[in-house]
């Protein structure tokens, strides 16, 4: 009896098998986007409360950190392996120099508040590290002077002040027991304010970003992203690199779109195609500086008179400036390098602006796509004799923005730059380009066909080195 | 000499412009990749066409004439402008048809199939042929009225007798020569001569800023001579001595007269251009506003709502709900940078000639004689490629000549992954319906011409909009577009989306028994001398007694009110004056949603509440009770019914069924499945009645001798396996059945899945049923299949009256059940009809069913899906009966009611053991059998 029953058992299943396999595999199905862009972002670890385990009292910052120290022995040295700490890149070899050459905030100039060196006493708001004074070299070795809580700590309860010390009447120990995994209060207090206000330096980048609604930004509006969640964090190394601060980027350093949307991410074939030339960006970032304006223009040349002030046009300390919101990004290749950056010393170009970074790649350049940029211009001051940029001392008492004397300005920085002043500057163009990669928009509000191609469409094909409309003359690697 | 150099010189530099052509595009581009540190280079306008000298209509520079600019001199200069102008309908607009006396289709008193001598009812006024009794409109009021989109030439320059517009006498008596005179409603001459003509405007599509409103204001004025010119204002070639006054401006031009090349703004035309005469065409970065309802200056989007537009719908300024969800673009086509004239090509543009596949020989997919460039740049087609739908009567000989969606489109093999009969879809429903699924602007919805607002205008009505007529503040809602059944040159037919646009008017009879609309100066007369509405009307008509009449009071809804402005039409000497309806359908192919934004839900269309049946509103009323009916010269058939609603709102309801389609999901004939019902809950309650009998009777006779049963094996393995396989395949094809039959009834289940579903499973039934027969076939078994002849009928009643009597009474079953004998009469007859009847008939419809994708015509020549989708139905119905009783009477058969089931489980059966008659004790196979304990 049991050798019969599983028989017909047997029996029911081979029926069963012979209906469904044909149904299901003739079900008809629609196309599907491959990839699933959720299984490649980092899960939050538990938070640990340190309101019970840091035990005060402290007298200094050193203090925290040492008192961190004890349970994080590794962290201290890890940070120092970064430029979050060091402020200037590893030594490397650039073609219009002999000798290697490093670049970072401390020792190159960008162009908005011209130069950190020498002007310690505002700049160090936003290093890592505590008690970078003015008049001593700083110890780069002294681990009890790095900042854990500028990152950790609740930035309600903690604030950075002058030399990167902590701000006038912080709570050490208030701030000590709120540490926690970053959020984006504590990579905004300084990212969010680069160039010296809100979004001013990036225009992608703004305190709108704190709690942004969905139109701002689909990752951290839409799907409550943190600014961790891409910027993966290994033993304080974090990912992802400023272009402007390097000359070459291994991509294996850079956080890329790719990373989580794997795969065909679009269905249409034609936006398929788009990829081997278009930046995700170039289409997800439409507009820069959404919310709140960014600076495209800051003249030096103007500052120190007696104007009347307005925060968006013009301060006494700084020139004037332009500001602009909703700014369509400027387009141009990029292959994640620069051709060039302006190093203390070069000389400037006499014929047209100067330019502190040249993205680098062309329309023949397989690995380079077509990127976003915001164009900062500037009108810097430069020695009319040795034909370099000038890095003036600019704050402290006797900076620029206390007496509004350039000369001075110029002749402070001399032994700490090591740059010769001649005694006579004029102002001079410079531009910078900053690529557009945050606030980014999903596919309904990115760009579509007649942005770029068409009548109306804000690509100049031409000047990227396209015989016309690629729509009509055919792509980099598709011809007609 | 000079004949034999002139088209050698216009051949050459055809020639040398082609080459520029080609060296400019080498050039830019080894200039403009080195460009990128210089920055944006210069706009470069028309770089390719030459200078050239403005001729006035004698062939004088215009600068030593100061004449009006000649078109047809100065671009025929190089271009045969009279080959363009004679291949133009854009320019001919119907007078062709005049001139050749060509029979028209429309309305009794239609002169053409085009805007000249087709009378429409949105723009109201009739172009009076010779000898109309009342003249209301002449050509050259035709210029002044709809000249603003015309091109020019065709009616602007040439009578309808064929002799050039200045070469008329001036006479009122000649319509081409008369205008009317609103006071007096009779004609007054006009003088061509010292209006002049318009030549066909060159400018006005190959330049790329055209001044339309001046050449309008001109047209308007009957300045005739100088629109073209006007055309040319805003370029700096023109100075505006005052209004209407134009000079030449000597600065624009070289020391030979010839225009300097900056000002040479020649071009391909674009979407802009188009768009100054045919609809809502959106092409420059500010923000898309609609124009209030209605407004005809802007045709296309007026009557259809269609707008072409590249940007998102939610980036338009449209007061539009449900905006924030609209993320995607007016017109996929204009997004992705199609052009108006991609599609609607000059017919011998060498770039996209093709010949069709009728018309060119079996071996060649193209042929590469064609024109070259030069030689067309010389006589450019200026006759369009077009549809065959949108403006249905326009242009009649070119209908069909433009490339369809699937000529560009791999529609077939795109939709085939999720949509089943893909190929059935695309043959019998236009791309249109499921890619232009709504309108999301307001269009015209009727005209009610039987009345006269205060300012001498007709009462309209729009759909997709609700407010009063502010195009900022009015929520447009836009609206679905009616289905219909749209025939297509070839003869195929297609449902296609349409507006419709109903209207309402007075005709009367003129002195020579011809019927006419009755002309905007009579219905004045009739309602509104003086300007304002008589006593007797505001008695009539004023309902609060305010002394206006507002729209709603407006409306001849009695007998009375129509015999009253019927009798105010009489006085004033129109003959039998009535109210005449007419729905208009507006082809809507324009505005088309890709994928994501498409039909793609199969119930929309196979439920209950078809989209495909889907009543449309016509009008809010129907004025004098007179139910308007589809004009005639369409390619669309009224299939369907015009109903009102108690409100008097009149609705048009598509009938599918009466356009011979059956669509699955929606179609059902009512009788099919009523009998089909019927006869399966009569097996339920039979059934019901039989066992609730047997089991009154096992109660009441519980002591009755229970026969002997012994244990036999009945069924071999395969024989099992094949039964339980059909079980399974036949349940699931009824229900699948079922689901597609009546989707709104199962809503949880995919109805493409079910599609597939029940075909896979049909395929499954087919084969194992054939696997079977090859088995009963080659073991023999086919014989328990086949009645004996001998006492067949006795036999089967013997069996009967057993169902119906002796199984009430414990009587032994009449026939013994035996591995080489296991049916009785009445089995063998029922699966004698099932095998050999229906099972082959419900493959065949399902097989003819499913090859209407592939060879339709075997379906159609048994009546089509109308025919065979109920008969497959009704067989369903019966086999859904049989399965009742089959499975019923299984219970019949053992001590126990399962132990038939059981017994094609296992293959073992208890069988009553009866005395076997000598002469059939030959086994065909020895019986396996036990017995029972």
């Amino acid at each position: 009896m049991k050798k019969i029953k599983s028989f017909w058992i047997l029996g029911a299943v081979g029926i069963l098998l012979i209906v469904l396999v044909p149904v299901i595999s003739f079900w008809p199905r629609p196309t599907a986007v491959s990839g699933d862009p959720w299984a490649n972002v980092p899960q939050h670890p538990v938070h640990t409360s340190h309101a019970d385990i840091v035990q005060g009292p402290f007298e200094t910052p050193q203090d925290v950190t040492r008192a961190c120290l004890e349970c994080h022995p590794e962290a201290a040295s890890d940070v120092m392996m970064t430029t979050h700490w060091t402020w200037e890149s590893q030594p490397f070899e650039v073609s219009w120099r002999d000798e290697p050459v490093t670049i970072g905030k401390i020792n190159q100039i960008n162009n908005f508040c011209i130069s950190a060196q020498g002007n310690q006493h505002q700049c160090m708001t936003c290093h890592i590290g505590y008690a970078w004074s003015d008049e001593t070299p700083y110890d780069f070795t002294e681990q009890a002077n790095v900042d854990c809580l500028v990152c950790h700590a609740d930035m309600g309860i903690y604030a950075k002040g002058t030399y990167g010390n902590p701000a006038e009447g912080v709570d050490l120990l208030a701030a000590a027991q709120s540490v926690r995994a970053p959020t984006r209060e504590n990579c905004g207090s300084c990212h969010f304010n680069g160039g010296g206000g809100n979004n001013v330096k990036h225009g992608d980048l703004a305190e709108s970003l704190y709690f942004p609604d969905q139109e701002v930004d689909v990752h951290m509006g839409g799907n409550d992203f943190l600014c961790t969640d891409c910027h993966v964090t290994q033993n304080h190394e974090i990912l992802g690199r400023l272009v402007v601060d390097n000359v070459t980027i291994d991509p294996s350093e850079q956080v890329a779109c790719a990373t989580c949307h794997t795969g065909t991410v679009h269905t249409d074939e034609r936006l398929t195609a788009h990829v081997q030339s278009v930046a995700c960006q170039t289409c997800h970032i439409p507009t820069i500086a959404l919310d709140e304006p960014t600076k495209t223009y800051w003249d030096w040349s103007t500052a120190g008179l007696d104007r009347p002030e307005e925060h968006f046009t013009y301060l006494r300390i700084k020139g004037t400036f332009i500001y602009e919101q909703n700014l369509m990004p400027t387009y141009l290749w990029f292959n994640g390098n620069l051709d060039y950056r302006y190093l203390l010393g070069d000389l400037i170009d006499f014929d047209g602006p100067t330019f502190i970074n040249v993205p680098s790649g062309n329309i023949h350049d397989p690995t380079a796509l077509i990127f976003p940029f915001k164009v900062h211009v500037a009108n810097q001051p430069y020695d009319t004799q040795y034909g370099y940029l000038l890095a003036p001392i600019t704050s402290g008492p006797n900076g620029y923005w206390t007496n509004f004397d350039w000369d001075n300005a110029f002749r402070l920085s001399e032994p700490i730059t090591g740059l010769a002043y001649s005694g006579h500057y004029d102002f001079t163009e410079t531009w910078m380009f900053w690529p557009s990669t945050h606030m980014v928009q999903p596919a309904d509000r990115a760009l579509q066909c007649d942005d770029c191609h068409g009548e109306n469409g804000r690509l100049d094909w031409i000047a990227l080195g396209y015989p016309g409309d690629p729509i009509e003359w055919g792509g980099r690697f598709q011809r007609p | 000499m000079t004949d034999l150099i002139k088209p050698l010189n216009l051949r050459t530099r055809m020639l040398a412009v082609g080459l520029l052509l080609a060296l400019l595009a080498v050039g830019m581009g080894i200039r403009l990749a080195a460009a990128r540190e210089t920055g944006a280079p210069t706009e470069a306008i028309s770089p390719l066409h030459p200078t050239f000298a403005l001729l006035d209509p004698e062939g004088i520079n215009v600068l030593e004439s100061a004449g009006p600019v000649s078109t047809m001199q100065t671009c025929g200069q190089c271009h045969d402008t009279l080959f363009i102008v004679e291949h133009s309908y854009h320019a001919d607009l119907g007078l062709s048809d005049i001139l050749t006396g060509t029979q028209v289709e429309g309305q009794a008193w239609d002169s053409s199939t085009g805007r000249y001598g087709q009378w429409d009812p949105l723009t109201y006024r009739y172009l009076s042929g010779s000898g109309d009794e009342r003249f209301d409109l002449g050509t050259p009021e035709w210029v002044m009225l709809f000249g603003a989109r015309h091109v020019g030439g065709g009616p602007a320059t040439t009578s309808r007798i064929g002799v050039p517009l200045v070469d008329l006498f001036v006479q009122a008596s000649n319509p081409d020569s008369a205008v009317l005179d609103p006071e007096t409603g009779l004609p007054v001459a006009w003088d061509w001569e010292a209006s002049g003509v318009i030549e066909m405007n060159c400018f006005l599509c190959h330049m790329a800023a055209p001044d339309n409103a001046a050449r309008t204001a001109e047209i308007e004025a009957g300045n005739f001579a100088w629109a073209n010119t006007a055309t040319l204002n805003g370029m700096g070639l023109l100075n505006q001595d005052g209004v209407g006054v134009y000079a030449w401006n000597p600065a624009a031009f070289d020391g030979e007269g010839e225009l300097l090349q900056e000002y040479v703004a020649i071009q391909d035309p674009t979407n802009a251009n188009c768009a100054q005469c045919h609809g809502v065409v959106h092409t420059d970065a500010n923000v898309l506003i609609l124009p209030v309802c209605g407004d005809l200056s802007y045709p296309q989007t007026a009557t259809t709502g269609q707008v072409i537009g590249p940007g998102r719908i939610l980036n338009s300024g449209v007061n539009l709900s449900n905006k924030e969800e609209l993320a995607f673009a007016w017109d996929i086509h204009a997004e992705r940078q199609v052009q108006c004239t991609d599609c609607h090509y000059s017919l011998n543009n060498p770039v996209f000639y093709q010949a069709s596949a009728v018309n060119r020989p079996a071996h060649l997919l193209f042929d590469p004689r064609r024109l070259e460039i030069g030689e067309y740049l010389e006589r450019p087609d200026h006759n369009f490629a077009r549809g065959q739908s949108a403006q249905f009567n326009v242009a009649p000989d070119l209908k069909g000549t433009m490339r369809r969606c699937d000529s560009c489109h791999e529609a077939v093999d795109t939709h085939a992954g999720w949509l089943p009969y893909a190929a059935r879809h695309m043959a019998t429903v236009a791309c249109e319906t499921c890619h232009i699924p709504q309108l999301y602007a307001p269009a015209i919805r009727s005209y009610d011409w039987t009345v006269l607002t205060a300012d001498d205008q007709p009462l309209t009505s729009c759909r997709g909009v609700e407010g009063a007529g502010d195009p900022v503040t009015d929520l447009v809602t836009g609206f679905q577009p009616v289905l219909l059944q749209r025939t297509n040159v070839d003869g195929d037919t297609l449902l296609a989306p349409y507006n419709l646009i109903t209207a309402w008017f007075w005709v009367y009879e003129d002195a020579h028994g011809n019927t006419r609309p009755v002309r905007i100066v009579d219905l004045e007369a009739a309602w509104r001398p003086d300007g304002a509405y008589p006593s007797e009307v505001l008695v009539a008509f004023d309902a609060n007694g305010d002394g206006r009449l507002s729209e709603a009071e407006l409306v001849i809804d009695t007998p009375e009110k129509e015999a009253l402005i019927a009798g105010r039409l009489e006085a004033i000497g129109l003959r039998d004056p009535r109210i005449v309806g007419e729905v208009y359908p507006y082809s809507i192919n324009h505005n088309v949603v890709g994928g994501e934004q498409a039909l793609d839900d199969c119930e929309t269309c196979h439920s209950a509440d078809s989209r495909l049946a889907q009543p449309i509103i016509l009008a809010g009323y129907a004025p004098g009770g007179v139910a308007p009916e589809f004009v005639a010269d369409t390619n669309v058939p009224l299939a369907g019914e015009v109903y009102a609603d108690d409100d008097g709102a009149l609705y048009y309801q598509p009938d599918p069924q009466a356009e011979s389609r059956y669509i699955f999901g929606h179609s059902n004939v009512a009788w099919v499945d009523r009998v089909g019902g019927l006869l399966f809950v009569g097996v339920l309650i039979a059934v019901g009645g039989h066992s609730g009998l047997r089991a009154w009777n096992a109660m009441r006779m519980k002591d009755a001798v229970k026969a002997r049963f012994k244990r036999t094996y009945m069924y071999q393995a395969y024989e099992r396996i094949w039964h339980w396989l059909q079980t399974v395949v036949i349940v699931l094809l009824l229900f699948t059945g079922l689901v597609i039959h009546r989707p709104e009834l199962f809503g949880i289940f995919s109805f493409a899945g079910m599609v597939v579903m029940h075909n896979v499973l049909a395929v499954l039934l087919a084969i194992n049923a054939f696997l079977s027969l090859f088995y009963h076939l080659a073991s023999g078994e086919i014989k328990q299949f086949i009645p004996r002849p001998r006492g067949f009928f006795d036999n089967a009643i013997v069996q009967a009256k057993y169902y119906l009597g002796g199984i009430f009474r414990r009587a032994p079953h009449p026939f013994e059940k035996t591995p080489e004998r296991r049916m009785n009469p009445l089995q063998q007859m029922t699966y004698l009809v099932i095998l050999n009847v229906l099972l082959p008939l419900q493959g065949l419809t399902g097989i003819l069913m499913w090859g209407v994708q592939k060879w339709p015509q075997y379906a159609r020549f048994l009546g089509g899906l109308p025919g065979l989708a109920p008969f497959h139905t009704l067989i369903a119905w019966t086999f859904a009966a049989f399965i009742v009783a089959h499975v019923y009477l299984t219970t019949t058969g053992g001590p126990q009611p399962l132990d038939s089931i059981k017994a094609m489980v296992t293959g073992w059966e208890e069988i009553e053991v009866h005395e076997v008659p000598e002469e059939e004790k030959k086994p065909v196979r020895k019986p396996k059998t036990e017995e029972k304990k």
